[in-house]
């Protein structure tokens, strides 16, 4: 038996078994602090000086090393590096050891406490959250004090990441070629560190909050990316288990990868078009290295979070032209921004809402902010004129929001006009069906568009009426949920009947149980991760219209939700056993779904 | 000593104070920004933001030393300029 199991959310699936190495992690021991001569009080201040340079020229070689993508990690980067030369914590941490005679790790830690205190009483919450940036640079500077830093390039052999958190600095600072997994204590579903994993091909889990107390530095450990967690000192049977399990999963990965540049066209000729959602512009060859067919979902708030300006429709325009120009002829679905509920911009600060998920956020919240939303339609209708390019408006709730939404999508258009720039008159226009509401009203919203893309994360979630990251209720997201079924085949028909495109863009897209009953009610399109391409294309492969069509219909004869799942279950469990050995399921706690 | 205005949208926050500090490193001379109720340095990323100075705010720039003067221009470029936002 392994010594321990760590549990985790998997951001990237896969097997890997090695030595566990820590980059970073929380304080957990005492700070050694001592009162010192004063003779030795230069002493001490140039170690100190010391520690600070050797963090500030691990910053400044990580941040000639980012990749133009990540422009936005650039000004983090530089607002660091100013803070580690900042008076008011280096020079103030030295002028502790002078006239207060303590040791460097006390000295600093009294620096940070007193610029906590003069943070702390600011009213702008904003400002205040800097000292976030001040904690970062000055736990990499006792790290450097206690010497718990880790030189990666001198790291033998290949390694697992182990961090409490990793940040852009920490990722590119890396060797890739060296690592096979990564771990962190902090983290969700959309952090960096998941990106980071998927485009290397390797597993990741993140949100293992026992992480840094269960693993030792050097400990042998068995990252699992596809059941989410890691196994502490395995004993042989565990690593032999695991080893066979890591060879099979390459071996499938081999065999799905061969076929993912083939159409996903069922055994009896009907073709659902996979495009892949992305939030990167790098994820680009991801998604045509796996076969997506185009960009479904481009989620585009990635540019304005971690900064605190907006950016302007120029750098905007740049990177979706580019986007649109590599993927043309291919489809490119431009999301306006999602921003509110739990992603905030800095500068607008965050709101003070009981229930920020059912807040202003999505469209509500561009509408609210007429110039922000101008600025992102013009980038993206500038777009439009480098490839095959769509829009679609999330979180619609109505018609009146579609057609504001459009107003002022003209208007940027007509504005474009003025100004002598050019773009695609008929860029198609498409909302996201993700509001119980929506569906009711599909067939009245299909009029306003052109496309439809239903949204099941939300719709789950908003249906039912729970927030699935709350573990009291999480029981309860249940993908083939009756109501789900319904209205998922509602909005569906209804499209099909105003003769529009629709399309899927949540996690159920890549959910291997649920994509045949997609298919049975004739979806057009489904969007989902890059990485879950090739899988869920070789199932279309084999599958057949015909029997696609019947389970969809004892599916919904079902009336409970366990009866559904153990039925779609057992169905395509007997028709792809290898298949779902390595595939992760939404269906996965269908014994408490009522 | 010059008075100035912050003009760009979002105030001082963490890019144009990491632009003033970097800017201000390269003088000799000591230099203070001032505000309605403190006065920081100039030098100092954290005691920029300290000043939480919004759009609107008037400041003044003082040095003293060799290259006092150039050191003022510096600054008040940086101002005018928005920080290089639009």
């Amino acid at each position: 038996m392994a010594r321990a199991i760590v549990r985790g959310i998997s951001v990237s699936t896969g097997f890997a078994i090695g030595k566990a190495v820590f980059v970073n992690r929380r304080h957990r021991s005492e700070l050694p602090r001592q009162t010192i001569q004063p003779a030795l009080a230069g002493q001490e201040e140039a170690r100190l000086r010391a520690a600070f340079a050797a963090v500030e020229a691990e910053l400044a070689a990580a941040r000639d090393r980012i990749p133009m993508e990540l422009k936005e990690h650039k000004h983090i980067l530089d607002s660091h590096l100013m803070i580690l030369k900042d008076p008011k914590l280096a020079g103030a941490a030295a002028r502790c050891i002078r006239e207060l005679g303590v040791n460097a790790e006390w000295a600093l830690e009294k620096a940070v406490a007193e610029l906590e205190k003069v943070f702390g009483v600011l009213d702008d919450l904003y400002i205040r959250e800097r000292l976030q940036d001040v904690r970062v640079m000055s736990d990499r500077v006792m790290a450097q004090l206690l010497g718990t830093v880790r030189e990666l390039l001198a790291v033998e052999g290949r390694v697992i990441i182990m961090a409490h958190d990793l940040t852009p600095a920490d990722t590119v600072a890396l060797e890739v070629s060296k690592i096979m997994g990564f771990a962190t204590a902090q983290g969700g579903k959309t952090s960096h560190t998941g990106i980071m994993a998927r485009t290397l091909g390797i597993p990741a889990l993140v949100g293992a909050s026992d992480l840094e107390d269960a693993v030792n530095d050097g400990d042998l450990v068995i990252m699992d990316g596809v059941g989410g967690r890691i196994l502490v000192d395995p004993d042989e049977d565990e690593l032999a288990e695991f080893n066979e399990l890591a060879a099979q999963f390459e071996d499938y990965q081999r065999r799905i990868y061969r076929g993912c540049q083939l159409p996903a066209e069922t055994i009896d000729g009907y073709r659902v078009h996979v495009l892949a959602n992305i939030e990167l512009i790098e994820e680009v060859a991801a998604v045509l290295d796996n076969g997506g067919e185009g960009i479904g979902l481009y989620r585009t708030e990635y540019s304005y979070l971690n900064r605190t300006d907006l950016p302007q429709e120029d750098e905007l325009a740049d990177k979706y032209c580019d986007l649109a120009a590599i993927m043309s002829p291919r489809k490119v679905i431009f999301r306006t921004l999602d921003l509110g509920a739990d992603k905030t911009i800095a500068s607008f600060g965050a709101l003070e809402e009981a229930n920020p998920a059912m807040g202003l956020r999505a469209i509500r919240f561009c509408m609210q902010h007429p110039e922000l939303f101008k600025t992102q339609l013009k980038a993206i209708a500038r777009a439009s004129a480098y490839g095959n390019v769509s829009i679609m408006f999330p979180m619609i709730s109505g018609l009146r929001e579609v057609r504001r939404a459009k107003a002022k999508l003209r208007e940027a258009q007509e504005e474009l006009r003025t100004e002598g720039k050019r773009f695609n008159q008929d860029m198609p226009i498409g909302i996201m069906i993700e509001l119980p509401a929506a569906v009711m009203i599909a067939n009245l919203l299909a009029e306003e568009v052109d496309f439809f893309s239903i949204g099941t994360n939300d719709l789950i979630q908003y249906s039912v009426g729970i927030d699935r990251t709350n573990p009291h209720v999480s029981y309860l997201y249940q993908p083939l949920h009756p109501a789900i079924l319904r209205s998922i085949k509602q909005v569906v028909d209804a499209a099909h009947q105003a003769g529009i495109e629709v399309s899927l863009c949540g996690e159920v897209a890549s959910d291997p149980f649920c994509v045949p009953i997609l298919m049975g009610m004739q979806i057009d399109c489904i969007s989902l991760s890059p990485q879950a391409i090739p899988g869920i294309k070789r199932i279309i492969r084999q599958a057949r219209m015909g029997e696609c069509k019947a389970l969809l219909r004892e599916v919904l004869a079902c009336r409970t939700v366990g009866k559904i799942n153990r039925l779609v279950r057992d169905t395509i469990f007997n028709k792809y056993p290898e298949e779902l050995t390595f595939f992760a399921s939404l269906l996965d706690n269908d014994d408490l779904g009522g | 000593m010059r008075q100035v205005l912050v003009t760009n949208q979002l105030g001082l926050h963490a890019r144009p104070a990491s632009q003033i500090a970097r800017e201000a490193q390269a003088f000799a001379a000591s230099i203070t920004i001032a505000g309605p109720d403190q006065s920081v340095d100039a030098k100092s990323i954290l005691d920029i933001l300290t000043l939480s100075a919004a759009m609107g705010s008037t400041l003044e720039i003082r040095a003293s030393g060799a290259d006092a003067v150039q050191a003022v221009d510096r600054l008040t470029e940086l101002f005018a300029a928005k920080f290089g936002e639009r």
